[in-house]
């Protein structure tokens, strides 16, 4: 019975409840489609990975230390292939060379070829495998030290055919002609992969005959493990072994971590939005309780009692939930397919066929009906309160909500413990000033909402005049009618207001981590010039060109060396060494608190102030520098560097020379190069010069100062923009609530329009009415979002000041364009709800209940 | 006051000067062909100036239709009308809704006033649309007459059914449109401020020289009035001047026994 005055009442009030389930629809459908995602993301790559993986790959052991150095390849001697090839159980053994640490480039254009972010670009020998991830489609394998085969996805890319030249830039440049195309058997992600014979790898790549790699095929008669232990047990320890199942755990880690990280970043914008729509389910459901008052007397009167009355609004909600979530699914699997395509145009390319696990409709599920039966619960506990005597009143008046003076001594109250939280937080660090401002912003975002509808009301008595003021009768019709319910005006806005205030707060942060890196710049880097980029060492060939350039008065070398370093306290901790030439204190003023700069690069090491204090260290201190395969050194502590820039907090400097010793002269290539302009010379000029000699190193980046602050600012604005777009929906979902509360507004409204109307209220003037409404409550949810925004964005620049976010920005055009994008908001949620309020007939509006 | 069809529908003028209102051969109907409904049948009527008219008849007679097409809320089938020397009949939306806000006051049933305004801003809301600012010495005059000095800064919510009709009736006058029409405006009242309220408009037109137009049922209602139109099936059948209670009620009743017979 229950189930079915519920159903008819649900679709009875299907046009009005038509919003609330487009937000339920949208936050599943973000939710499902992400997992949807992320699972055939996953599946491709498993997929990839379980195709191509050998029985057994065999390699030198890793070194936890040196392992990870740029450049560093390490390899196995030719011999092993033979030594693996005869032991038991194995069909076939293959010595493998891959590295992802050369450059490919089309010498034609000086373009690279295949990605430059994300998936590597593969280098090898051209092997035939029993489980070759790919056949060469076109043209013929590489013979010889000229020839080149690169996978049929990159070639088209970068419009390459058979006959093309391909350069290879590792130390040096080597050219390639294209004698072959080869095209992957499963989807390959995005990869570049290129083959050259074993001969022509092993001098270009390696630099010495060696593999990479021994990648076993068994015949079947063993196990993998069976076949690792003779393996490991006949070569000794300088050796690994990785079965299949161990690669494809590796590179499936590898993956997943990124993956793992959009899956949850995506998901908790989706759930923030789910939350957003909640606030207007909540209004939906008020105001359908509300209009029902005399309906739900009478089924009171008639002997329904309480329990069953919260139970049928609470099945409505149900019904919501279920209907939307189901759909929600739908668009969810095309989201999926859209964001696949997306990825494609970004160059990863995924399974077509959607990997749909048990996981997405439970999750999806879950959040669609959690959220409508959580919002429903409010309005329902209301209905539950009706008395049959309700029915017997003529003109049910919307309860006034008795709770005023719980509500604002709880939202008071919570607030005021936001405030002192975010206040307490802004004088503290590290992790209490994280625990701090993360109960900060909870609370002051719960106390916003709860003390919202009080704010309406008394923003709108104090500025309230204005309306009127401005725009006539409009303007004081409009004003009354937000704050006729300010419990459903601050809901609506209160569901702006989260969206809004993250973007605010996320761009306080940003644009002061911008306007602190430029000072931190400014403070402490002289060199006018940075050379950098790509994956791999600076060719030395690129060094030179630099340091051959006119204008050019000295180059400042800079490697990065892992290490361990030991502390006479027996700490050990693992960190690579930034090891620079002395000219180093020419282009950078390090903040030297005790010590001296010029000691760090001539045979000392700099440590900052929090390592120096965790490990009772001062200048003098010995610290044992371990380099992995057996190379140490003891390096003196020369200087101790004041923290507060992000330039050099964390890091430990030494010098070449020291390193050189230490490695016993095995240094790794430049991973950075700083230059001087000489006095007076054109600097500009420079600048264009050394593009000029690098134009052939299209892998290289060569900055100036200027230049290094715009590239800083465009990745913080990249990552800010990725926020924004997340954002994207938690917005959306509150301007369907701004119009939502407007439509169902103007339908309850429906005879004092009509009344309006007939003594002569023009539509154009009725239009303005609802206009204004909306444009209210959008300005007061981003006046809100923005206050919230800004005191969450300064309190965690201040947390964050001795990670170097020394400087506070607030991003004034940010907050305008907030507020006047809220106006604009505004005006745009109210334009169907104004005009069905401007169609209205006038004689029905006047006779309808 | 005839209800005779004269020469006056063939040309939209002259205007009489006693007219505040005319129909002519007004025909409002509803569907089309086998289902046509028919609610007022070429309708012939003239609203006097500075004086007080009921229109009386059965429910479903016509004479809320006919109150609303005379008023600008309905379009008619056929006919035209005029409020003041203004043909309404073609007018469009626009201007309708500004020959209503500047011409003609409205008192309903129920629901006359909007809940989020006092009683004098709901007076004054018809001017505040229109733009124009109230007429201080006439609003307190108005305000007077209906007896709200007292209640000024009350919402609806706050006022008894009589005291929010009161205050309909006074939003109605200050503006001094040149024709008040009212729904059934004692309908929802009990005799006391129903009485009261009739009373007042009793008063305004005397006093104030308002003319009104009111549907009614009530034959104590129609008996204030200065003149009495009987609606049936559409049609004007019968008119009484100075009626009493007590007469309309007989004449009702007459008029019931002639429908059963």
């Amino acid at each position: 019975m229950l189930l079915k005055t519920s159903l008819r009442s649900f679709f009875a009030h299907k046009w009005r409840l038509v919003l609330s389930l487009l937000a339920v629809v949208l936050s599943v459908a973000f939710v499902a489609g992400t997992l949807v995602f992320y699972n055939t993301a996953t599946s491709t790559f498993d997929k990839l990975f379980a195709s191509t993986a050998s029985d057994l790959a065999v390699s030198r052991a890793e070194d936890e230390i040196a392992d990870g150095a740029p450049g560093r390849v390490p390899t196995i001697p030719v011999g092993t292939v033979a030594k693996v090839a005869a032991e038991p159980g194995v069909k076939a053994a293959i010595g493998q060379v891959m590295t992802s640490d050369a450059t490919l480039v089309d010498p034609a254009t000086n373009k690279v070829v295949g990605p430059t972010t994300g998936a590597p670009t593969l280098t090898g020998n051209w092997t035939d495998t029993p489980r070759n991830s790919v056949e060469i489609t076109s043209g013929h394998a590489p013979q010889g030290a000229d020839q080149l085969v690169l996978d049929a996805d990159t070639a088209e890319k970068a419009h390459l055919g058979l006959g093309s030249k391909v350069r290879i830039i590792t130390d040096a440049n080597h050219d390639f002609t294209l004698s072959g195309i080869a095209t992957f058997r499963t989807t390959n992600p995005g990869a570049a992969l290129a083959f050259l014979d074993t001969a022509t790898a092993q001098r270009v790549l390696l630099g010495t005959e060696a593999y990479t790699s021994v990648e076993v095929f068994g015949d079947g008669t063993r196990t993998n493990e069976q076949l690792k232990a003779a393996a490991l047990a006949d070569l000794g320890g300088d050796f690994q072994a990785k079965t299949a199942a161990e690669q494809k755990k590796e590179n499936s880690d590898d993956v997943g971590s990124f993956l793992n990280f959009m899956k949850y970043a995506m998901l908790g914008f989706a759930v923030l939005a789910a939350g957003v729509g909640g606030f207007l389910i909540v209004n939906t459901f008020s105001m359908l309780v509300t209009q029902r008052t005399r309906e739900i007397g009478l089924l009171r009167a008639i002997g329904g009692s309480r329990s069953q009355v919260n139970r049928s609004v609470l099945t409505e909600g149900l019904i919501l939930g279920v209907l939307g979530s189901t759909l929600g699914i739908g668009a969810g699997l095309g989201l999926a397919l859209g964001m696949i395509q997306l990825m494609k145009a970004v160059g990863m390319n995924l399974d077509a066929s959607l990997e749909v696990t048990w996981t997405v409709p439970v999750v999806s599920y879950a959040v669609g009906v959690l959220v409508t039966l959580f919002a429903a619960f409010v309005p329902a506990r209301r209905a539950s309160r009706i008395t049959p005597m309700a029915a017997l009143l003529d003109h049910a008046a919307p309860v006034e909500p008795r709770a005023n003076r719980i509500r604002t001594a709880v939202g008071s109250l919570v607030t005021a413990v936001g405030a002192v939280a975010l206040v307490l937080a802004a004088s503290s660090s590290g992790a209490t000033g994280g625990l701090l401002i993360g109960l900060g912003v909870l609370a002051t975002l719960v106390g916003a909402v709860v003390l919202g509808p009080l704010l309406v009301s008394g923003l709108l008595r104090l500025l309230g005049g204005a309306l009127p003021a401005l725009f006539g009768p409009a303007g004081r019709l409009a004003q009354r009618n937000v704050m006729r319910n300010p419990r459903r005006t601050g809901s609506t806005a209160a569901a702006l207001m989260i969206g809004l205030a993250v973007v605010v707060g996320a761009s306080v942060i940003t644009s002061s981590m911008v306007s602190s890196a430029t000072a931190q710049i400014e403070k402490s880097v002289g060199a006018d010039y940075i050379v950098g980029g790509g994956r791999t060492p600076i060719p030395a060939a690129a060094a030179e060109a630099v340091e051959r350039t006119p204008g050019v008065d000295h180059i400042t070398r800079q490697k990065e060396v892992p290490a361990e370093l030991t502390t006479p306290d027996g700490a050990r901790t693992k960190t690579d060494l930034i090891a620079a030439d002395p000219n180093f204190t020419r282009d950078f003023r390090l903040p030297v608190a005790s010590g001296t700069a010029e000691g760090v690069f001539n045979g000392g090491l700099s440590v900052d102030q929090e390592f120096a204090d965790a490990h009772h260290l001062k200048v003098g201190d010995p610290i044992a520098v371990a380099y992995g395969e057996g190379r140490t050194q003891t390096v003196p502590v020369a200087a101790v560097l004041a923290t507060g820039n992000q330039l050099f907090d964390g890091s430990f400097f030494t010098g070449i020379g020291t390193v050189s010793t230490g490695l016993n002269g095995q240094l790794p290539g430049d991973s950075t190069l700083f230059a001087g302009a000489s006095a007076g010379a054109d600097e500009g000029a420079v600048l264009a010069d050394l593009e000029k000699a690098l134009e052939s190193y299209p892998q290289l980046m060569v900055k100036d100062q200027a230049g290094y602050k715009d590239m800083i600012k465009s990745q913080v604005d990249q990552l800010l923009s990725m926020v924004y777009g997340l954002l994207g929906l938690t917005i959306v979902v509150a301007v369907l609530g701004v119009v939502n509360t407007l439509a169902l507004s103007v339908i309850e409204r429906t005879r004092e329009i009509g009344l309006l109307r007939a003594i002569g209220l023009s539509r154009r003037q009725l239009r303005r009415v609802v206009r204004l409404e909306s444009v209210v409550i959008a300005l007061f949810g981003a006046v809100l979002g923005s206050a919230l925004g800004l005191a969450w964005g300064v309190t965690a620049r201040s947390v964050l000041a001795d990670n170097g976010l020394n400087v506070l920005t607030v991003p004034t055009g940010t907050v305008v364009t907030v507020l006047v994008g809220s106006v604009v908001i505004g005006l745009f949620a109210a334009l169907v709800p104004a005009f069905r309020a401007a169609r209205m007939n006038v004689l029905a509006a006047i006779a309808s209940d | 006051m005839t209800t005779a069809a004269s020469a006056a529908h063939l040309s939209p003028l002259p205007e009489q000067d006693g007219t505040a209102a005319r129909a002519r051969q007004v025909t409002k109907a509803y569907g089309a062909g086998e289902t046509r409904v028919t609610a007022l049948d070429a309708v012939d009527v003239d609203i006097e100036r500075g004086r007080f008219t009921a229109i009386m008849g059965p429910s479903g007679s016509g004479k809320s239709t006919l109150m609303h097409c005379l008023a600008g809320l309905d379009t008619v089938s056929e006919g035209r009308i005029w409020i003041g020397d203004t043909e309404i009949t073609g007018l469009r939306d626009k201007q309708l809704t500004k020959l209503r806000r500047d011409k003609i006051g409205f008192i309903f049933q129920a629901f006359n006033l909007l809940p989020t305004l006092n009683a004098v801003e709901n007076i004054t809301l018809p001017m505040d649309i229109a733009g124009r600012k109230p007429d201080q010495a006439w609003l307190q005059q108005v305000i007077d007459t209906v007896g709200l000095s007292d209640r000024l800064k009350h919402r609806p919510g706050q006022l008894s059914g009589g005291q929010q009709q009161r205050v309909a009736v006074a939003r109605a006058l200050a503006a001094r449109p040149e024709i008040i029409f009212g729904d059934e405006p004692t309908g929802n009242l009990d005799s006391r401020s129903g009485a009261e309220v009739l009373g007042f408009l009793r008063r305004s037109v005397d006093e104030l020289g308002q003319t009104i137009v009111m549907v009614t049922h009530d034959p104590v209602a129609a008996g204030h009035a200065d003149r009495v139109l009987f609606l049936a099936d559409g049609a004007i059948v019968d008119e009484m001047h100075n009626p009493t209670a007590d007469s309309v009620l007989t004449r009702m009743r007459r008029f019931d026994g002639k429908r059963t017979s």
